[in-house]
């Protein structure tokens, strides 16, 4: 056994996020870190460029909190739930101050950490030409994307996207050991691409679990523990998103966070209730079973709907 | 010959009309609300053996109950496979699939879509979301279905920001670009069915819904809209349509609430 890397939000988020920092949070959807994202709220994080492939809710607290100045994603929004007003009053108005973002396809955006990831310049792509996202670009300039015809002789122009290798990334994912060997499954999203690419990676955890569980089912693996610098346990830690396995999207919390969101009063309110107003997770999930109750809580809970075993004998 | 309905609604029609655009055994990328709704009608009318694809990387999805999400866990459970953005935009991207839904907040008479904002890209007036994966949909798919609502605001003689490129400006403009994907197929909007045409790329009314006519769709479309010399009514939905729309797909009214 070697280094636990095992620590709390605080001390991760202190310890490895700075100001000014690029900082990728992985996932799509489901399994975000909220856990994390809040730490980060609370220490007031500043200048902040926060890149993932599709962004929600998460991005539109990080942004009206004011830790952000920078985003390079394909989507800020929220599907069905809606818009996200914070996104929209930073964009259009300049609330809490102007930010910029440079703007991408969810493909490209993957590609870009793909190409990180493997330690490559660049990606060429299908997607992307002749949409406007070609000639309108933010500090990227000239280098946001670039079109080039096949070297290889097909005739056929291609869209190059940079490697994206953030600074810093966090993510969530079912299960890790104590040194970071880390374990997802369902809807990996960006994940384990933008995750690879970073150059250090925070996650937190619904659980703990040894080297030998984890040494049980390799294939599960998404991340080696070598790219892990924090280990956080974090039970509920992606709420109100989806954990496949641990618990279901909470949908009338989120539909809750975009009607408060709307006003500048009312997300303030959200805010000093769910995040300044809490000191951690643990304080969170008891603030909500104070006001939810628990039966709403565990009404959350995953049903039993294990994989079969497969046979890794040799 | 099944029997028509004479009570639905513009999304019920639109569903309906989605539906009917996807043929059995196709590969299909499906994202929420009408799009997602159309394909499953489908799959238990005329089209039971669609693979249903969604952008999270399930592919084959069998889910028991309507997912609300992209990303609805519902969707793992008995799918053929799950991965992430690389497996699931990855083979749209390689040209793989047949049908893809869009939508935006404008669309021109060549299917060029805006999912940006209103007003300047640096000064929006409006921003919305952005690409997602409508762009890679659009590059990948070999042909798409676009859903609108059918104000002049939103059909347009030019979008602000091409998100989406449909036809371009129109005759071999998007062929040139070397796309895996064909382009729209179809526009099923709040009003009628609108198709391209085969030289010119330009859109044209197909058929309007019951309810609405030739001058009210023109009258809601901000250029002059061509009209298919065999304009006729869009055919309604059946009874059997409604039924699985209401009763099995959104019993609780989640997607069809708002008419």
């Amino acid at each position: 056994m070697r280094r636990s890397k095992v620590m709390s939000a605080k001390e991760a988020v202190s310890q490895y996020i700075q100001d000014g920092m690029t900082v990728l949070v992985g996932g799509f959807f489901h399994a975000i870190s909220y856990t994390i994202t809040h730490e980060i709220i609370r220490q007031r994080k500043k200048n902040l460029t926060i890149c993932q492939s599709s962004f929600n809710e998460h991005a539109d607290q990080l942004i009206g909190a004011g830790c952000v100045d920078r985003i390079i994603s394909s989507y800020v929004w929220m599907e069905v739930f809606g818009p996200l007003y914070c996104f929209r009053r930073a964009m259009e108005k300049g609330i809490p101050h102007r930010i910029a973002m440079e703007d991408y396809s969810n493909f490209a955006m993957t590609a870009r950490f793909l190409a990180g990831a493997l330690g490559i310049p660049y990606m060429p792509l299908n997607s992307l030409k002749g949409s406007d996202m070609m000639n309108h670009a933010q500090w990227m300039g000239d280098k946001k994307v670039i079109l080039q015809e096949d070297p290889f002789g097909s005739g056929i122009s291609h869209a190059l996207v940079p490697a994206l290798k953030p600074e810093v990334g966090y993510f969530h994912a079912q299960r890790a050991d104590e040194e970071g060997n880390v374990q997802m499954w369902g809807i990996l999203g960006d994940a384990p691409w933008s995750v690879r690419a970073c150059n250090q990676v925070i996650v937190s955890v619904e659980e703990i679990v040894s080297r030998d569980v984890i040494g049980r089912d390799p294939n599960r693996t998404i991340l080696p523990a070598y790219k892990v610098a924090a280990v956080v346990k974090e039970p509920f830690g992606a709420h109100p998103k989806n954990t496949q396995g641990y618990y279901d999207v909470d949908r009338d919390f989120i539909f809750t966070y975009i009607g408060m969101a709307k006003n500048e009063n009312t997300w303030k309110e959200y805010m000093d209730e769910w995040v300044y107003g809490v000191s951690d997770r643990s304080e969170y999930i008891e603030k909500y079973i104070r006001k939810y109750g628990y039966r709403k809580f565990a009404s959350l809970k995953a049903k039993e709907m294990p994989s079969g075993c497969i046979n890794y004998g040799y | 010959m099944s029997e028509y309905s004479n009570n639905f609604t513009l999304q019920e029609i639109m569903a309906v009309a989605a539906a009917r655009e996807i043929r059995d055994f196709e590969k299909v990328i499906i994202g929420t609300g009408l799009p997602l709704l159309g394909s499953m009608l489908a799959m238990r009318t005329h089209a039971p053996n669609i693979i249903a694809i969604y952008e999270s990387g399930t592919i084959e999805a069998r889910p028991v109950k309507t997912p609300f999400s992209v990303a609805d866990s519902c969707l793992i459970p008995g799918a053929a496979m799950q991965g992430g953005l690389i497996e699931g935009l990855g083979i749209v991207h390689a040209g793989e699939l047949d049908v893809g839904f869009l939508g935006g907040a404008q669309i021109d008479r060549f299917g060029n879509l805006n999912a940006h904002v209103i007003g300047d890209y640096y000064h929006p007036e409006v921003r919305f979301a952005g690409s997602g994966g409508s762009n890679d949909i659009g590059a990948g798919c070999k042909r798409t279905i676009i859903m609108m609502l059918h104000q002049k605001r939103r059909f347009k003689e030019t979008v602000d920001f091409v998100t989406t490129p449909g036809y371009l400006t129109g005759g071999k403009h998007r062929e040139k670009l070397g796309f895996p994907g064909s382009g729209p197929a179809v526009v099923v909007s709040t009003l009628g069915i609108l198709r391209f045409h085969p030289d010119s790329k330009e859109m044209y009314l197909e058929s309007y819904h019951p309810g609405t006519d030739v001058e009210t769709v023109r009258a809601n479309t901000g250029w002059d809209l061509k009209i298919s010399n065999d304009i006729r009514e869009t055919e309604p939905p059946t009874v059997e349509e409604i039924r699985i729309l209401r009763e099995e797909l959104d019993p609780t009214g989640v997607f069809l609430k708002k008419n």
